[in-house]
């Protein structure tokens, strides 16, 4: 059965129209969640705030079981869905800058959206920021082609590597998740923070 | 209860059976059984010799031929140009690239129909394009292009013109034609140096 758009169960088109409908959920959550404040971001990495990493990891086990459950039942090949060229220099270069950016602006690309969208000052001087790198990125391509490309793995799966099932690899993932949301919580208590 | 143990009592059940349950591997067909029918019904799926023919000597790019009989058959006798996939192969990766693709048109092709349509229908159900199978064989192959029957004195025009294409086209692949063929010696080197070039080249990309 799915995935819907691969499998030409529904167009190309109408696979864009509910992504836009699912962004806008999901733009809505953020906002309902307080991510539209720069301090709830930055707040992870001083350790007084950890509402965006339970967010989005409880997001990505849900989505991980889910996909895990709906290839089991066969209502999904997993074979055709999309993953991400791992190039390895590349991710640790750029998770480095997205990190570090991060902490210096207090939002990451998706939530600056969103406090733009409620007229947040610094969230547009975020998105400037933003497309400044897109386009300084693009116009100088040439001098980082051979990092940007460098150490190319392929589509790797971590269950692959590790050699485990990806059944076993969710377990492992679900407990290392709910132990990192214990630790958070712990940190929380340790550097709390007043009104922010 | 606290959200996270709640959390945690949905989700670390769920982790336990996702790894305990095995993986399902299933290569689900993207057909179904009706359409499949329909399809296999509406024979659109086989190619004339004639046009095949036609397509080797024109040195058509877009041809491909794959033979799905066993290696030894292929080694002893095959068509010009083709590949050799053998049924019991079909499945494996390193012909998925060939199979599985939208650029060139496969023809499959066995002594008969039979195995040739079993390679057809495995790979259309898997969802891929561009696969067809030629008609009748290589036996049908030999009976219309290598050596047609010259049709009796009192058949139609159209019978004569397409006994003299699929002569034409039998002379040029190699074929025996009839007993005056020997005798016209230009179509014998006219024609030989353009197929084994094109042979050589098809084995090399079909290897990998």
């Amino acid at each position: 059965m799915g995935p819907l758009a691969p499998n030409e169960i529904i167009s190309e088109d109408t696979n864009f129209l509910l992504a836009f409908f699912i962004g806008i959920a999901f733009g809505w959550v953020l906002e309902s969640s307080g991510f539209s404040s720069s301090r709830k971001l930055a707040g992870v990495f001083y350790g007084y705030d950890a509402v965006v990493l339970k967010v989005f990891f409880t997001a990505a086990i849900t989505a991980m079981l889910g996909l895990l459950f709906m290839s089991l039942f066969g209502w999904i090949d997993l074979n055709l869905v999309y993953i991400n060229p791992t190039y390895l220099t590349s991710a640790i270069v750029g998770g480095v800058v997205m990190g570090a950016g991060f902490i210096m602006g207090g939002f990451c690309p998706g939530t600056s959206f969103c406090g733009a969208a409620i007229g947040k000052i610094d969230a547009m001087v975020f998105i400037g920021g933003l497309f400044i790198g897109i386009y300084g990125f693009a116009f100088t391509y040439g001098w980082w082609e051979k990092l940007y490309l460098a150490k190319y793995l392929g589509e790797p799966k971590v269950s692959e590597v590790l050699g485990l099932s990806d059944g076993v690899f969710g377990l492992l993932l679900i407990l290392v998740a709910l132990a990192m949301f214990a630790v958070a919580e712990w940190a929380e208590k340790k550097f709390p923070r007043e009104a922010y | 209860m606290k959200p996270r143990n709640l959390l945690a009592l949905i989700l670390i059940p769920m982790g336990l059976i996702i790894a305990a349950v095995p993986q399902n591997k299933t290569n689900p067909y993207k057909l179904t059984a009706d359409q499949m029918l329909t399809e296999a019904n509406s024979r659109t799926q086989f190619v004339a010799p004639e046009v095949v023919a036609d397509m080797i000597l024109r040195k058509d790019p877009s041809l491909r031929l794959i033979d799905v009989r066993g290696q030894d058959e292929f080694e002893k006798f095959s068509l010009p140009g083709a590949i050799n996939i053998p049924s019991s192969d079909l499945l494996s990766d390193e012909y998925t690239d060939i199979l599985n693709q939208d650029i060139k048109m496969n023809v499959f092709f066995s002594n008969g129909t039979l195995a040739a349509n079993q390679a057809w229908m495995i790979t259309r159900q898997l969802g891929y394009e561009n696969n067809y199978v030629l008609e009748g064989g290589l036996n049908y192959w030999f009976e219309a292009i290598l050596n047609p029957q010259k049709p009796v004195s009192t058949s139609s025009d159209e019978e004569f013109a397409r006994y003299d294409f699929r002569k034409s086209l039998g002379q040029a692949l190699g074929g025996g034609g009839d007993a005056v063929q020997p005798a016209s010696g230009q179509d014998a080197f006219t024609v030989k140096p353009v197929i084994k070039p094109a042979a050589k080249k098809k084995r090399a990309a079909g290897g990998c």
